[in-house]
């Protein structure tokens, strides 16, 4: 594998975000995920009732808990992260920032369209690192990137098989690292970690749920779900596998619109949907339910979260035709949002047994 | 009920209008075109479009499609005082109070079965997330077909390209769900009334600037945003044409919009859509006129007949809820200096992430070159937790601090 040159650190945000292009520039990606003591400031500039993801972003950027950073990538997600993007740019006017639009749909106009943004993004940071973007091993880059999702994929499925040390919260730690240090790092310790003699089966006697949402990073909160009784057969949050969807670069396209399609295959974030199938979500959260044999479903989105909250009706609905339960959580990015509603897990759990 | 409510509101305001001709007002005309539209949305002849809020309206008047963003109707619903119902069964729903109430109103009216069911749906990427969410609802609730229209967040020649290819593309999905192509005469006639109202509406705004303002709060509330319900048609023209006039009449006579105008305001994003005192008690009590709202603003250029889908496209991307926050601030940084603005009153829609979000930066912006802002904590659609007596207490102290500085 080709080794990169390191030109320093790009900050992203998001799970739609091109990590193979960052990559390809030479630059390290690093996702600014919501965690860390940074003290609470962000209401200064964002009004309380805005995601508390983005604000935990903010909370990290104006407190200095933050690597060195060449700059930040944002997507056009949500009214949240583009908030978050103005609110960056004042805190740290120093960073460069580049704001990618990503559409709501995909079609062949939106892929065109976002090819060209993603072109836009090739180009910036081919200046910031003083090369030629016809320089960029694209190859290279994807190759590295989906060995990375390959592998995770792989420690998910053993992880699943309860051949783990340590469950899904070892796994979210995994996660968690792959999306904040160079991919080789990561790809020789899950290398590492895969060559090793599997643990004998440990697969708890809990009751199998589905989990799905939007941001949960923090391990601690996968450890105390299966504390409580849960066995996670299952998930679905953006900080996790969805961020490591691999990519494609085909043969008979351009590499920007090959990327764009990969992206829109990418398991989708609610904010993303089909006007040809409204409530597909609804659908895809029975389906991989109905996958991974869960007896039941949590649900875990963050307060504000406006393309989650519209989408639930529909989502407990579609589950309540289908006769699976579902508990919705509600979280601030703080563990201590998802312990206090620890009688509520046990007694869902408690339900399905 | 809305059919039976727009239909009494149409005949009621042309029955004033013929026995007494002298009480011909720009609001009143407004109030009529704007009634008449809704007595079309729910008269059940019409081709109906539900959509997004940035949608070309006149380009779907051009197609023979009566249509309107979805939220004229939570604002509808709640300057009638009957939103409390609605907004319940969206809650019983599933819809949590925490989203924006003007989308949980029309989501509860949908269900209560009190919005026509549409012959299509057009959503828009901007504003909001939340608007896209809640065509997708109403989509699958009403169980018809959805066109997306993806606006681009800046006017970069790829965006507009982009937006312009959309929009032809939506003028091909109309026509399957019609049956009529778009008649080229028709749409450039529209464009025609679309560019001469923008024409007379930037001189009515530019007369608004005047001092004293000869506009207030009463007359330009929701004007700019429902206005664009209209273009296209000749109703536009006639109500820009009615404000022009009036503005330049009184301004002729040195006349003001208020009794005594001491202090000139600028309103920010939305209007408080249920009856409540507060536009009352600032220029009533303390001379504070609101001279002007952040949506009271020409952001396009006229559009090019010849071109016009692209100049659709530029209009849609230029709305300053759209972009970065940077633009949006210039913009009401232009309109402070434009309308030489004391202060300004941002009342922070709860459940609105695109608007409110930015509150903070928005009041940095506007403070950086003199113009303090007052952010008050509303619902605009959900009167349920208004607390007149609190916010009465903030305006009159942001009033007398405006006051002391001059």
């Amino acid at each position: 594998m080709k080794a990169v040159p390191d030109r320093g650190i790009i900050g992203y945000t998001c799970a739609y975000t091109p990590i193979p292009i960052i990559e390809a520039a030479g630059f390290v990606p690093y996702r600014v995920l919501p965690m860390g003591d940074a003290p609470d400031q962000a209401g200064q500039l964002l009004h309380d009732n805005l995601c508390p993801h983005v604000k935990r972003v903010v909370d990290r950027a104006m407190g200095g808990d933050l690597p060195a950073l060449s700059g930040m990538v944002f997507i056009n997600s949500c009214d949240a992260m583009r908030r978050l993007a103005d609110a960056w740019r004042n805190v740290r006017p120093q960073d460069p920032v580049i704001f990618l639009d990503l559409p709501a749909t995909h079609d062949e106009v939106a892929n065109r369209f976002y090819a060209s943004e993603l072109k836009r993004l090739a180009d910036h940071l081919a200046v910031r690192a003083g090369i030629d973007a016809g320089e960029m091993d694209w190859q290279a880059s994807v190759n590295t990137f989906n060995r990375l999702c390959e592998l995770l994929a792989a420690c998910s499925t053993r992880m699943r098989a309860g051949r783990l040390a340590g469950g899904r919260a070892a796994m979210q730690a995994l996660y968690n690292r792959a999306c904040t240090r160079p991919a080789a790092e990561s790809i020789q310790e899950l290398e590492m970690l895969l060559e090793t003699h599997e643990t004998d089966a440990d697969v708890s006697p809990g009751v199998p749920v589905f989990l799905f949402g939007n941001v949960m990073p923090d391990p601690e909160a996968f450890a105390l779900m299966e504390s409580c009784g849960a066995r996670i057969v299952a998930d679905d949050f953006c900080t996790d596998s969805r961020m490591f969807s691999p990519v494609a670069l085909g043969s008979d396209a351009s590499v920007f619109q090959a990327l764009a399609g990969s992206i829109a295959q990418k398991p989708p974030c609610a904010r993303t949907f089909s006007p040809k199938t409204p409530g597909r979500m609804a659908a895809d959260v029975v389906a991989a339910a109905r996958e991974c044999g869960a007896a039941g479903v949590i649900g875990h989105t963050l307060k504000f979260c406006d393309p989650y909250l519209a989408r639930l009706p529909m989502v407990r609905e579609a589950l309540n035709g289908e006769g699976l339960p579902l508990l919705m959580l509600e979280g601030d990015c703080t563990l201590r949002s998802i312990g206090q509603q620890r009688t509520r897990i046990e007694a869902f759990i408690e339900m399905l047994r | 009920m809305m059919k039976t409510y727009f239909d009494d509101l149409v005949s009621g305001i042309e029955a004033k209008l013929d026995a007494d001709p002298a009480s011909r007002s720009p609001r009143k005309i407004y109030a009529l075109e704007v009634a008449r539209l809704g007595a079309r949305l729910y008269g059940g002849e019409d081709r109906v479009a539900w959509c997004g809020v940035t949608a070309p309206f006149d380009l779907l008047a051009a197609m023979g499609v009566t249509s309107c963003f979805v939220e004229f109707i939570g604002a509808m619903l709640a300057s009638t005082g009957m939103t409390g119902t609605f907004l319940e069964a969206a809650e019983h729903a599933g819809f949590g109070g925490d989203t924006c109430g003007y989308h949980r109103s029309v989501l509860g009216a949908a269900k209560k079965g009190v919005m026509p069911v549409p012959d299509f749906l057009i959503a828009t990427s901007s504003p909001c997330s939340g608007g896209l969410a809640v065509m997708e609802n109403l989509a699958r609730h009403f169980e018809k077909d959805l066109f997306v229209l993806n606006v681009p967040q800046e006017p970069s020649a790829e965006g507009v390209r982009y937006l312009s290819d959309q929009l032809r593309e939506m003028a091909a999905f109309v026509t399957d769900h019609t049956g009529e192509p778009l008649d080229g005469d028709r749409f450039r006639l529209a464009i025609a009334h679309t560019n001469r109202a923008r024409e007379i509406m930037a001189e009515a705004y530019r007369l608004a600037q005047a001092v004293p303002s000869p506009a207030n709060g009463r007359l330009m509330g929701n004007f700019g945003i429902v206005m664009a319900l209209l273009l296209g048609t000749e109703a536009a023209v006639d109500i820009a044409t009615a404000y022009r006039d009036d503005f330049a009449a009184k301004v002729g006579k040195q006349g003001s919009g208020i009794a005594v105008e001491r202090l000139r305001l600028l309103w920010i994003q939305n209007r408080i859509q249920f009856k409540n005192p507060l536009v009352d008690i600032l220029e009533n009590e303390y001379g504070a006129a609101v001279i002007a709202d952040e949506l009271n603003a020409i952001t396009w250029d006229p559009i090019d007949p010849e071109d016009p889908f692209t100049g659709l496209a530029r209009r849609a991307i230029s709305i300053p809820f759209n972009g970065r926050i940077d633009r949006r601030i210039a913009h009401l940084q232009q309109m402070a200096r434009d309308y030489r603005i004391d202060g300004a009153i941002n009342p922070c829609h709860w459940g609105c992430r695109q608007g409110t979000g930015a509150r903070g930066l928005i009041a940095g912006g506007l403070k950086a070159m003199g113009v303090p802002v007052l952010n008050l904590e509303v619902d605009c659609i959900d009167s349920r937790n208004f607390s007149e007596g609190q916010l009465r207490t903030r305006l009159e102290a942001f009033a007398e601090m405006l006051e002391n500085r001059n």
